[in-house]
């Protein structure tokens, strides 16, 4: 047990927990976290049993994840031939070619994000309105995909999707079309492979947050005389926005670092940032070029995680 | 032809803080050695071909591991690993990075003490052990190209086409198509080469970036040419291919620069072994990828040399890398060949 004096670095630093989340946590009993804490007239200080469990947890992440992090960003900085050096970076700055990568992933990144929002706010919308028993298998059908490997799943795109695939081969049976359609090993391929990774992800929360709405809330505003899209606009989508805009932003997050799905589906002529990351750690092999690029993709991704922080503190507060 | 398994390479590189305390054992001689290679069916033919005499002769016991791309030798000695001695299956150009890099050590010659070898095989840092071959390919329905020069032209020639996602496998195929002879075709000219493969883009679906999926491509109808690894496609009935002016390299085993001296003993051993004709037959037999012995062909079933990378007569139609230009250029034209791809 870890408690009063030790505990102050720990307090802000190690857990992420800052004294304004500490009011909010001990003034809403409903939080988790209000648990572990209790207020003195000194400080804030922590009371959590067993937390020296946690200790051989926490030094396995520093030595095994945060040292290999900071040694990874230290590579940019460093060569063997002249010690410290900027160049790397200046490599990223000069040459529009990374920078057009890491745009272009970020384009293909909010694309995927948002069909996989047009498609995936209404299936648990529809999903919420179903019965029981359908409830179940819908979510399970939602849910199965996710234990599928996403290397098997990008592969079965290509059956799908080919030029000889199923859905090609259905389209010029129906007539519908003369020649084959190019889905595949072009940005539209590669948008459908991503979007079938991100859907469960954005549909789960979505669905928990449609489930939590109370359904007076709506026949009230019913009650009144508000026609249906009102109601949905004025009383429903207000209730399900922060968890919409905490899952688009998680899942976009995620698009940043796709690797498999554009390797498979893009054919080499979607570049995006992990491929090209991995050119340069596997087969050049030029890590201080791939230490800086990564740098700033961290930065990128750890701004929208910020984003995403402020929303999600503002919807637990509610 | 390209780090196979290059997808999974990404997952095996961690990225090294601390080196790991190093234990060395009492006695002199190694009862084990670790050898990176290439995996799949050529891990079977490196077990049949080349450990398992090793092993008889010396009870010396071999580990073999894969996949083995040019990072992961880098991340294994800058992490101060001992464990793996021998790595091979680097290409020529990887060798010199490799060596460049200082990843590697020269080989102990007099050590190995080689049966007769091609000279390319030969060198101070690595042991030419694999042959081989890139070549054009084709779905067996559709008109076959004679030359390069066919294979870039898509009016004579309608179909998709597939090329390699890597200056060196594809540079010179389209220098080669503008009419350049083989003889001249190094020192490249980086700018004709770009030029075709500019005009060329628009034909091409696919920029492949494993060796499988070339022949894959081409059997699901996705493209109907394709450059491929020429022992992934001989012999297939569904498709067509020819070795001529394919591009030949040399896949070399080097000794790991941390590794430790009672390792290179053994590895010393198993390179004698990979250096004889009997045993780079046996591995054939099961991986189509011969080796630098000059008189291999003999050892060879003779109805099956046309199939081998570097039998005499396909050996001869064939032009070898010349992995010195490209040690010297590669790193100016690997950009260039990014911002080629982004159409910049």
């Amino acid at each position: 047990m870890l408690a009063g004096s030790r505990s102050d670095s720990l307090k802000d630093s190690s857990l992420g927990v800052s004294p304004s989340t500490v009011h909010q946590a001990v003034a809403s009993p409903s939080c988790g976290e209000g648990a572990l804490l209790v207020t003195r007239s000194s400080g804030y200080h922590f009371i959590v049993p067993g937390f020296g469990f946690l200790i051989p947890l926490l030094l396995l992440m520093v030595v095994v994840f945060d040292a290999p992090i900071v040694y990874m960003l230290a590579l940019a900085f460093w060569d063997k031939a002249q010690g410290f050096t900027l160049g790397y970076y200046g490599d990223v700055f000069e040459a529009p070619v990374y920078l057009r990568v890491l745009a272009n992933t970020v384009r293909i990144s909010v694309v995927a994000t948002i069909v996989s929002v047009i498609i995936g706010y209404p299936l648990a919308h529809w999903i919420r309105g179903l019965g029981r028993r359908a409830k179940m298998v819908a979510l399970a059908l939602v849910v199965l995909p996710f234990w599928v490997s996403v290397l098997v799943r990008t592969y079965a795109w290509i059956v799908l999707l080919g030029n000889d695939g199923l859905v090609n081969r259905a389209l010029q049976w129906l007539g519908l079309v003369q020649a084959p359609v190019s889905f595949l090993y072009n940005e539209l391929g590669v948008t459908i492979g991503m979007t079938n990774v991100l859907l469960p992800l954005l549909v789960l929360p979505l669905y928990a947050a449609m489930a939590r709405v109370d359904d007076r809330l709506l026949q009230a505003a019913a009650s009144l005389g508000a026609p249906p899209s009102t109601i949905f606009w004025k009383v429903y989508f207000p209730l399900t926005l922060p968890s919409l805009a905490a899952g688009t932003l998680l899942a976009l997050i995620l698009c940043l670092g796709f690797y498999i799905t554009p390797a498979i589906l893009g054919g080499g002529r979607v570049p995006m940032i992990s491929n090209v990351l991995d050119t340069l750690i596997n087969v050049y092999p030029n890590w201080g070029q791939a230490s800086a690029i990564s740098t700033i993709l961290l930065v990128v991704t750890l701004l929208i995680f910020a984003i995403y922080r402020r929303i999600d503190q503002t919807t637990s507060t509610k | 032809m390209i780090n196979r398994r290059r997808l999974l390479g990404m997952a095996a590189v961690g990225v090294p803080a601390i080196s790991i305390l190093r234990t060395r054992s009492a006695s002199a001689q190694a009862k084990e050695i670790r050898v990176a290679e290439d995996g799949g069916v050529a891990t079977k033919a490196f077990q049949s071909g080349f450990v398992e005499p090793f092993t008889k002769k010396t009870g010396v016991k071999v580990t073999l591991e894969s996949p083995n791309p040019l990072g992961k030798l880098r991340a294994m000695v800058e992490a101060g690993q001992t464990g793996t001695v021998l790595y091979t299956g680097l290409g020529s150009v990887n060798m010199l990075a490799a060596k460049r890099l200082g990843l590697i050590d020269p080989i102990d010659w007099g050590a190995v003490d080689p049966a007769p070898m091609y000279p390319e095989a030969k060198k101070d840092y690595g042991f030419g052990h694999q042959y081989f071959s890139t070549v054009m390919a084709w779905n067996a329905v559709v008109k076959a190209p004679k030359s390069w020069a066919d294979f870039f032209d898509a009016k004579a020639f309608p179909g998709k086409r597939a090329l390699v996602d890597l200056p060196q496998y594809s540079l010179p195929f389209a220098l080669l198509a503008t009419g350049v002879p083989v003889d001249k075709l190094y020192p490249l000219d980086v700018n004709a080469a770009f030029k075709k493969l500019r005009e060329f883009k628009s034909h091409v679906s696919v920029w492949t970036a494993t060796t499988p999926q070339g022949p894959q491509l081409l059997r699901d109808n996705e493209v109907q040419y394709a450059v491929c690894s020429g022992s992934r496609v001989v012999g297939d009935p569904a498709l067509g291919m020819t070795w001529d002016h394919g591009r030949l390299d040399v896949g070399y085993a080097c000794i790991v620069k941390t590794s430790k001296p009672e390792d290179r003993v053994a590895a010393y051993k198993l390179l004698h072994e990979m250096s004889l004709p009997e045993n780079q037959a046996r591995y054939a037999e099961i991986f189509p990828v011969t080796g630098p012995n000059p008189d291999l062909d003999q050892y060879l079933p003779k109805d099956k040399l046309s199939t081998y990378p570097a039998s005499k007569q396909n050996k001869a139609v064939q032009w070898l890398e010349n992995p010195q230009w490209w040690n010297e250029n590669g790193e100016a034209i690997n950009k260039k060949w990014q911002e080629f791809k982004l159409g910049l």
